[in-house]
Order: C-alpha cells, then sequence, then structure tokens
C-alpha cells in the first residue's frame, strides 16, 4: 500500500463517516434547540401562547432526526459490510485465476512437449506407449478441470439433482474404484460396512462419482506419508449413516477447518505459491452433498495428523 | 555436443511428466540429466552432483523456486539457471531476474525454443570457462563488502569488525551474503530458514535468532543497540549498510 494509501482505507472511510453522522446529529439537535431556547424566549417577552405546542414539538424533531440518521448509519454500515465481502471475493477469485490457470497449463504443457517430441524423434513402440499412456492421463485431467468448471454453475443451482438412480452405495464406490485405479496406484483404500446392511439411495451417479474423486484425490494430494491410506467407512449413527473417509494426510489446521468448503478457497496463499488447486473442489463436494440431502462434515487432529471427511446422509431415505 | 565430458542439466519440477518429458528430450540432446522433486532435493542434488545448468520450475512444494533461485545465488553467481514457470505475469519474470535467473520461459513452451534455449546459456558457460573466467572452484569470485566500519570478504571468508578479524564459516557466510544484498528490505525468519538454509523441519527460527546474535556480536559497536541488524518485530531483521543514511 502507498504512503497516503491508508487515507482510502474502507474502514477509515466508515470511522469517519461515522464520526461525521454523528457530528453532524449532535449539531442539528444543539442548534435546533439553541433556535428553540430563542424562540421560546422570544414568545416569553411577546407573551405570546405557543410554549406548549413549541416544547412537544422539540423532542418529536430530535427523535426523527435521530431516526432517520440511524437509518443513515445502518446504510453505511450495510455497504460496509457489502464491500468487504465483494472485497473477500475478489481476492478469492485472484487466487483461483492464479493457481488454476497453473493447474490447466501444467496438462497442457506436458502434452505439447510430449506431440514436439513425437514430431521430433523416431522412438521406440514401447517409450511410445509410455508416453501415450502419460498423454491420455494428462487429457483426462484436463478435461476433469473443464468438467469442474461447466458444473459448477449447474450444481450451484440448488434445484439441479439431474438423474437419480437407485444405487447400492458401498458397491458404487467400489465401482468407482476400479475404474478410476489409475490415480490411486500407489495407496491403500480400504472400504468396511461393519454392520453389513445394504444401503441403496437414489443418487446422481456422476456427482456422486465426482464427490468421491475430490475427496479420495485430496487425500493422496495432500499427503506426505510414503503410502497414502484412506480408509472407507459406513456406520449407522441415530436416524443417519455416516460414511467417513479417513486418512494419513497432512490434515489441516483447525483455523481452516471451516473455509475450506469455502468457494476458491485454498489453504495457504497464491502470492508466495503455497496454495494448489482449484479451491473449487471440496466447494462441489458440500454442494453435491446437499444435492443428495445429505452434508459433509471434516475434522481432523491438527497439522500433520490426518483428516477425516463424513458423508451424512439420512438413513433409509429412500426405498 | 562437441564436448567429450557431456554438460550435466538439473531439472527441478514436480510434475512428474513435465519433468520426464524434459529429462527425455535433454537426454535426447546429449546432455546428463537428473530430475528433482522439490526444492529441498533440488538444492540437495545441486551441491553433491555440480549440474552446469538448472531448469527450475517456481511452483513447487516445500521451499517454493525464486527461494532455491535465491539460496543458489548466494553461494554461485555464475551457474546458468533457466526458470520454467506457468507464471506468466510481469512481475514474477522480473522478480526472478533481479534474483539473478538467467532465463525465463512460460508454460506452455515450445520445446525447440527451450532447447535452443538451453545449449546457448551452456555455450556461454564454456567461453567463460575457456577465457579462464571461470573459477569453477566455488563461483564466489572476488567479493568485497564493506559497511560501516566493516569489510567481509566473502572469497576468504574473512571478516573485519570492531573485534578485529574474524574467521566466518559457510552458513554465517550466507547468510550475511543475504542481508547485504538486500539492504533495507526486511527478511522474515522464515525466509531466511528458507534461503539459508533450504528449510527442513528439524530447524527451528530460533536458530536464525543464533546466528543474528553472532552477527551483531562480529559487527556492531554495540551489540546491544544495533544499528546495521535491526530487528523488525513479529517480521524477522533488516540489515542497514549506512544506518544514517536510510
Amino acid at each position: 500500500m502507498t504512503r497516503s494509501g491508508w487515507l482510502f482505507h474502507p474502514i477509515l472511510i466508515l470511522i469517519f463517516s461515522i464520526l461525521a453522522l454523528g457530528t453532524s446529529l449532535f449539531l442539528y439537535i444543539y442548534w435546533y434547540i439553541e433556535a428553540s431556547t430563542g424562540l421560546k424566549s422570544l414568545v416569553k417577552r411577546f407573551n405570546i401562547d405557543a410554549g406548549q405546542v413549541l416544547e412537544s414539538q422539540t423532542w418529536v424533531v430530535i427523535l426523527v432526526l435521530s431516526i432517520l440518521v440511524g437509518i443513515i448509519f445502518m446504510g453505511i454500515f450495510i455497504i460496509f459490510v457489502y464491500n468487504v465481502k465483494t472485497l473477500q471475493l475478489y481476492r478469492l477469485q485472484h487466487n483461483f485465476i492464479n493457481s488454476f490457470t497453473h493447474e490447466l497449463k501444467t496438462p497442457v504443457t506436458a502434452l505439447k512437449l510430449y506431440l514436439e517430441t513425437f514430431a521430433k524423434h523416431e522412438l521406440s513402440r514401447e517409450d511410445q506407449l509410455k508416453y501415450i499412456q502419460y498423454m491420455l492421463y494428462d487429457t483426462g485431467r484436463l478435461s476433469d478441470d473443464i468438467n469442474r468448471i461447466l458444473n459448477l454453475a449447474q450444481i450451484e443451482s440448488k434445484s439441479y439433482g439431474g438423474e437419480l438412480e437407485t444405487h447400492h452405495l458401498e458397491n458404487a464406490i467400489n465401482r468407482f474404484l476400479k475404474n478410476n485405479s489409475r490415480y490411486f496406484q500407489h495407496c491403500r483404500i480400504s472400504v468396511s460396512n461393519p454392520a453389513g446392511n445394504a444401503y441403496l439411495y437414489l443418487i446422481n451417479p456422476s456427482l456422486f462419482n465426482m464427490l468421491l474423486m475430490n475427496i479420495l484425490t485430496n487425500a493422496v494430494k495432500y499427503n506426505n506419508s510414503k503410502l497414502p491410506e484412506i480408509e472407507i467407512s459406513f456406520e449407522e449413527k441415530g436416524k443417519k449413516l455416516y460414511i467417513s473417509f479417513k486418512d494419513n494426510g497432512i490434515g489441516i489446521d483447525k483455523t481452516e477447518k471451516k473455509k475450506i468448503f469455502k468457494k476458491f478457497y485454498q489453504v495457504g496463499s497464491s502470492d508466495d505459491m503455497s496454495a494448489r488447486g482449484s479451491g473449487l473442489g471440496l466447494y462441489l463436494v458440500e454442494h453435491i452433498a446437499r444435492i443428495h440431502k445429505g452434508r459433509i462434515m471434516m475434522d481432523s487432529p491438527g497439522l500433520g495428523k490426518g483428516s477425516t471427511f463424513t458423508l451424512i446422509l439420512p438413513l433409509k431415505y429412500s426405498l | 555436443m562437441n564436448d567429450s565430458i557431456k554438460k550435466r542439466i538439473l531439472v527441478i519440477e514436480d510434475e512428474k511428466h513435465i519433468a520426464e518429458g524434459l529429462k527425455l528430450n535433454l537426454s535426447l540432446q546429449g546432455y546428463d540429466v537428473t530430475v528433482a522433486e522439490n526444492g529441498n532435493t533440488g538444492l540437495k542434488t545441486w551441491k553433491s552432483w555440480q549440474p552446469d545448468l538448472i531448469v527450475l520450475d517456481i511452483m513447487l512444494p516445500g521451499i517454493d523456486g525464486l527461494s532455491v533461485l535465491r539460496s543458489i545465488r548466494l553461494e554461485d553467481e555464475r551457474i546458468p539457471i533457466l526458470i520454467l514457470s506457468a507464471k506468466a505475469a510481469t512481475d514474477y519474470k522480473v522478480k526472478g531476474l533481479a534474483y539473478g535467473v538467467d532465463d525465463y520461459l512460460t508454460k506452455p513452451f515450445s520445446l525447440e525454443e527451450f532447447l535452443l534455449r538451453v545449449d546457448r546459456l551452456l555455450t556461454r558457460l564454456s567461453w567463460y570457462e575457456e577465457n579462464g573466467m571461470g573459477n569453477a572452484g566455488d563461483g564466489r569470485g572476488q567479493n568485497i563488502h564493506t559497511f560501516g566500519d566493516n569489510r567481509i570478504d566473502f572469497s576468504t571468508l574473512i571478516a573485519h569488525g570492531p573485534q578485529g578479524e574474524i574467521q566466518l564459516t559457510d552458513q554465517e557466510a550466507k547468510l550475511l551474503k543475504l542481508f547485504v544484498t538486500n539492504p533495507g528490505k526486511p527478511l522474515s525468519r522464515q525466509k531466511l530458514l528458507e534461503i539459508g538454509w533450504g528449510y527442513t523441519r528439524g530447524t527451528t527460527t530460533r536458530t536464525v535468532d543464533n546466528f543474528i546474535v553472532r552477527f551483531r556480536k562480529y559487527f556492531e559497536k554495540n551489540p546491544k543497540k544495533p544499528v546495521h541488524f535491526r530487528s523488525l518485530r513479529s517480521i524477522g531483521y533488516v540489515f542497514y549498510s549506512n544506518p544514517e543514511t536510510r
């Protein structure tokens, strides 16, 4: 911030305008009382009988003035709050654009690099296949990123549910893990359902998969262990079904716990380059949980101690 | 390559696919390539393997690329470093260049352009070496710095202060260099750790404080009232070369 910049800081402007407003209210009342006492003495001197009317009006005028000033004060305050929120969102969006361009550019860079290599050199069939696998993976990554942005608007509208189908949740998770095993090659994922009940729910498969993808890839991405582990377990508590995803990742600080579900929010900052990803993943997860009439919870004993995401659904919600 | 000895290139890049693609192409060009996945191993490899050129990404887990760059520049001014980054904004380029990077390419880049730039940087390096300007030993060069009544010779690691002559350790020299090349700029303990030590979790910020205590003893007339190495509350430290004129 420049040296004169602090003069235009929103909080300072708010304080100044409140002070100005308070002073003006004081002056209004002061002058009014001055004028009316002057008037009163005038009335007295000339013996005009209007004293009572004047007196009752004084308080009405003060009251009306105070209410008006109060309304203006509220208005200023509301504008201030909105302004602060917009600024916050702007900053988050800036963060988002900064890191999402990185997210988009990385697969494009890899793809371009390999395509140019193919054009330049004659590689053995074996190498070719290896690098083609890389390129396919990067293409997948790119299309996932694009889908995430495209889905965002749809998912944000609450009515969006798409086509719901009845699925056995445990099977749905196992199927998802099988189909996307390439993302989880170097980690151990276990699914347990101690009660052994079949949980049949109406879900939107593509959204549900997106939810799983976001939670599970986060568990792997934010993980410094040699072998990332994720335990998925089903548990019935009261009238709810708890599906928890427990990982041995880097965990999260208590202060960040509530914020991670916010749109564009990322742990770390884009300026010192510690933030990664789009800041959309968990925001989407929360919305998808809501679409399925559930909610998502996150708990972590602290930094470096892993974290647990829990999807809470109403028990026997369908069928 | 004409040289009988292969030129060594260190690629510090955390994206596996890009790193492997770079390694593949550079090896096909006849270079000897090693990949480091993060800043920490990058710095370690740079020390142990002594490459001829470094290709550096900015967004790295752990220590970021710019800190890696600054850390290397404290000890070696000459080694060519090329930054490959998704950050295209001019201020990132300016920052990189200010910290002493030789070239800056934004992702996605053209392979041909990248290879030509690498080749050019290495050719230029070999000219220096032919002219005997290489000073290949440690790249520190003749480097004498004075502030107040103090004098530091970074090539011999000998300093003169109010206490007389002092033989500096490598670590002290590194940290001192960081201070004297950034006069008037506040340096946080965190940054000092990252750049000076290549930040390992075992090192605490107290370590930095201990070094400052030592520097004050070496270079301040009154260590209790420092004029060169000043503390900034809740930030870190700042160095003033001419305290009177700041």
